[in-house]
């Protein structure tokens, strides 16, 4: 079968991080990864694409069980150079139903079908004879092959490991997936190209579109870390009551609404900020946004028809000068506004003290006004700050993290790092948004994007990608 | 793009009707209308409305729109026709003073223009003043306070404030040139049903050249088509009414024919200023309602995301398939070897030399008649060789960073058939002296249990 795009299996011994560097390279958190040998039963297909054309495709396969057998029935065959894929076909053709090789065939299909080979083997543990058996079967099926030596301990073997694996393979390179950064995922990918010819521009493409993906990614974590803080510092709860005046239990009903919906909004961008980075199965531990040293003020009112009694007594007070205005207008000014002046008064007096009454009177069984607390928008000016140096921080570790880490990961926010992100020049240019979201007002159509630029440039800059 | 696009569109980001896949797919089956987000939005919101709850919300929302509007115009008509007779009664004693009609014509709609180009100003506030004073704000108040005229669904439903300021100015402008259209049908009925005398008069020190100016002023968008609504200044000197005095008997009784001639004045100061410049500010508030409607279908809460999905490429790094789930061997294997013996009959070290075995052997203090390099570089020839020379009791060395492969597992079969009891030790590296890791015989631990055979034992 001719192989349309590029395609690469990671293939290797039991438990040597084949299905990490998978995940690493895949951008994939889903690869079930353990200390247990035999996770991987079936292969899997990683296919990079876009907009639904894969540009190459990486296969997780299982390791090696039974390669001594493979190999002693491959010798069996006496046939010239040329002649041992078609030896490694019959192989798959002929054990394609035996158990005992399922795995063995899971990881040479792919190959035989036009996939190049990256051989993994793990750096940190001596080099033995044995592997010298996969390594055989790997130059039977005639495909182009790199070793990528991983590193799982601290130990260091890789001198021994690259003597040997030099003497199968064309290319040998250090990979490790935990620690690897986009250069090294780029580097990896410039040497799968350099495996056959025609796989040098379709990986040069993929390079470019992964740097774009990446692009993307920031792109999508800004839009919803400006949308977390607009959302969060605009948020108005109200919690309406039906005495004269607001106990204990209402106000710290609001503080509590309020606070949880806060801190529900942040749970919910960082897992969109999770998803965004394909993390979307993390497993982390975090401190509980807190609100310490903030005053956060119910303020007690009603409204009227939907107004508070600020804006009622200024919309009478308005209407009256308007009325008086009127009556000023009609008598050419003779009255030296006092018309205007006189109906404002009026109106604003009338409002101010009728305000509660009016709120009493009953409409077809309704009272026209309602009491409640509100909270919000937030005032303290600090809030933003804190709110985005946090998601800041966890959007960093978050596009940091390997993809291949499956443990419990801890985001614990040290004191240094609100001096790294937030300079004067940022301080400022935030602010004048946070003003605006404090205010209530409508954002303009470009308002949150400017925003978001801003948010993205930090991430830029402390991301590095 | 209405009204009712904008309420689909918050209705739909609400239920997340297509996945990101298909919101791709729109964009590049609609790849002519990329760069045009409004346009997008609106093709996109005809694609997927049909999923919406029905009756419609924006459907819903709009007839109640209309509703309230169409209240509201009726009643300015009403209005502004009573207005108009009101201000044109006429009992034949007294002349009807056209300074009143003039100040509700004129200036009361160059005032309300005045403040409606306040309120587009203050449009983007919420809490906008202007807005309040408009009686579209007030009726929709009165209405959502009673019973069952409302909908759950729109109580609930939240519009942009800077839409529903749009919207109560746009109607605003509607319902004022309702209000004019009643002056304008008042004055044309009273002039043709009643002789009205028109007379002006003012406590005001003014005099009829001073008036006759500022009435030319008034009269310039109109004085060159229609010369003889331009009231003259001998009508003017002619119509002056006292209250007291001679004067109004000699010079209107004289004059009396000519009285009824301002009624062409008021009529084209009612076209013009309450109605010409109020649909030119209707057509003008239109484009900023427009605007709006357009701010607010891009900054409601989800257009950007969806303009990203529809617009950026879908870059895919994942598997397709799912991978079936790996439920690791949790049981511990129950035969354990804590201490070895001083001599066993057999060492053999799987995949490791010869030499290496001999060490090893020194290493552990333990002597054996014959060390035997098994697996590795091995043909499965020696390997049977090995078993067949094997009895008794063997310690199986084996390289504990390096887990068991099914080959292992085979010649594990294989010597547990030849031989009475087989302890699995697994060795460490030099670096490490040798020492397993509990995490490296923990692998081992598993692998032997799924085997589940009597004769064999592990060293932990």
């Amino acid at each position: 079968m001719i192989a349309t795009h590029p395609k690469f299996a990671v293939v290797g011994h039991p438990n040597k991080g084949k299905s990490s560097i998978v995940a690493t390279l895949a951008l994939d958190d889903t690869v079930q990864i353990s200390d247990t040998p035999g996770t991987t039963t079936k292969r899997r297909s990683f296919p990079l694409s876009v907009d639904g054309k894969v540009l190459y495709e990486l296969f997780d396969t299982p390791g090696f069980q039974r390669a001594r057998r493979v190999l002693a029935w491959l010798e069996k065959h006496d046939v010239p150079a040329h002649k041992k894929p078609e030896v490694v076909e019959a192989f798959i053709n002929e054990h394609k139903e035996d158990e005992r090789f399922n795995d063995e065939i899971e990881l040479l299909e792919p190959i035989m079908e036009g996939a190049g080979i990256i051989y993994v083997v793990d750096g940190s543990q001596p080099y033995g004879e044995e592997y010298e058996t996969e390594m055989e079967i790997l130059r039977w099926t005639g495909q182009p092959s790199m070793a990528l030596i991983n590193h799982i301990e601290d130990t260091d073997y890789s001198d021994e490991w690259k003597k040997a694996l030099e003497q199968y393979f064309r290319m040998v390179r250090t990979y490790n997936p935990m620690k690897a950064t986009l250069e090294d995922h780029v580097s990896i990918l410039e040497s799968m190209a350099q495996l056959k010819e025609e796989w040098i521009a379709p990986v040069k493409a993929s390079i470019k579109l992964l740097e774009h993906y990446k692009g993307q990614m920031l792109e999508r974590s800004a839009l919803l870390l400006a949308r977390l803080v607009y959302d969060s510092v605009s948020m108005v709860e109200k919690h309406y009551f039906y005495t004269q005046e607001a106990d204990d239990e209402d106000k710290e009903k609001i503080e509590s609404n309020y606070k949880d919906r806060l801190r529900d909004l942040e749970i919910s961008t960082q897992k969109g900020i999770e998803e965004v980075w394909n993390h979307g199965h993390l497993n982390k531990e975090e401190t509980e946004l807190t609100f310490e040293g903030m005053d956060l003020f119910s303020e007690e009112s009603a409204s009227v028809f939907g107004l508070t009694r600020k804006e009622l007594i200024i919309t009478a007070a308005t209407s009256g000068a308007v009325t008086g205005a009127g009556i000023d207008l009609l008598l050419a000014g003779h009255t030296l506004l006092l018309g205007g002046a006189l109906g404002a008064l009026v109106g604003g007096t009338g409002a101010y003290f009728g305000f509660n009454e009016l709120s009493e009177v009953k409409v077809l069984g309704q009272t026209m006004g309602r009491r409640y607390l509100e909270m919000g928008p937030m005032e303290n000016r600090n809030f933003p700050y804190i709110l985005l140096g946090r998601a800041i921080y966890h959007t960093m570790k978050v596009a940091q993290i390997s993809h291949a880490k499956r443990d419990v990961f801890e985001i614990e926010m040290d004191q240094s790092f609100k001096e790294r992100w937030l300079d004067d020049t940022s301080r400022n240019a935030l602010e004048k948004y946070h003003k605006k979201f404090r205010s209530g007002k409508a954002l303009e159509t470009g308002e949150l994007k400017e925003y978001e630029e801003i948010i993205k440039k930090i991430l830029k800059h402390l991301i590095n990608v | 793009m209405n009204i009712r696009s904008y309420v689909n569109l918050y209705e739909l980001l609400k239920i997340t009707p297509s996945t990101r896949e298909e919101n791709r797919a729109f964009g590049i089956t609609h790849v002519m209308l990329k760069n045009r987000p409004i346009d997008q939005l609106s093709a996109w919101i005809e694609e997927h409305k049909h999923r919406l709850k029905r009756p419609l919300l924006s459907e819903t929302f709009s007839s109640y729109l209309y509703r309230v509007t169409f209240i509201l115009v009726l009643i300015a008509f009403a209005l502004g026709l009573l207005t108009g007779i009101g201000l044109l009664s006429y009992s034949g004693r007294e002349p009807v003073n056209v300074i009143y009609f003039i100040a509700v014509v004129i200036f009361f709609p160059l005032f309300t223009m005045l403040l409606t180009f306040l309120a587009m100003i203050r449009a983007s506030s919420s809490q906008n003043v202007l807005i309040h004073l408009s009686p579209a704000f007030w009726l929709e108040k009165i209405l959502s306070l009673m019973p069952a005229k409302m909908e759950e669904r729109l109580q609930t439903f939240q519009i942009n404030p800077l839409l529903t300021n749009w919207t109560i100015i746009k109607r605003s402008q509607i319902i004022v040139l309702f209000f004019s259209f009643g002056l304008l049908l008042a004055l044309l009925g009273a002039v043709v049903t009643k002789d009205i005398a028109f007379a002006w008069s003012t406590t005001l020190h003014i005099t009829p050249v001073a008036l006759h100016d500022f009435l030319t002023i008034l009269a310039l968008p109109w004085s060159e088509f229609v010369p003889a609504a331009v009231p003259s200044l001998e009508l003017i000197q002619q119509s002056q009414y006292f209250r007291l005095g001679e004067r109004l008997n000699e010079e209107m009784i004289a004059h009396a024919s000519q009285l009824g001639e301002w009624w062409k004045f008021l009529a084209f100061s009612t076209l013009f200023y309450a109605i010409v410049l109020r649909l030119l500010m209707f057509v003008f508030v239109s484009f900023g309602y427009r605007r709006a409607l357009e701010r607010s279908l891009l900054t409601l809460k989800g257009t950007n995301k969806l303009l990203r999905e529809i617009n950026e490429p879908i870059i895919s790094t994942h598997a397709k398939r799912k991978e079936s789930t790996f439920t690791p061997n949790e049981k511990s294997y129950a035969q354990i070897v804590n201490s070895l013996d001083a001599s066993y009959d057999c060492i053999h070290g799987w995949a490791i030399p010869y030499k290496k075995l001999l060490l090893l052997g020194d290493s552990l203090q333990i002597i054996a008649p014959n060390y035997f390099e098994a697996g590795g570089t091995n043909s499965f020839d020696e390997d049977a060789e090995i078993i067949s020379k094997s009895h008794g009791e063997v310690l199986l060395l084996v390289k504990a960073w390096e887990p068991p492969t099914m080959d292992f597992i085979d010649y594990l079969n294989d010597l547990v058939d030849k031989v009475d009891k087989v302890i699995v030790m697994p060795i460490g590296t030099k670096k490490n002296g040798y020492d397993a890791s509990d995490k490296e015989i923990d692998v081992w631990d598993s692998k032997l249990s799924v085997l589940r055979n009597m004769k064999v034992w592990l060293k932990r």
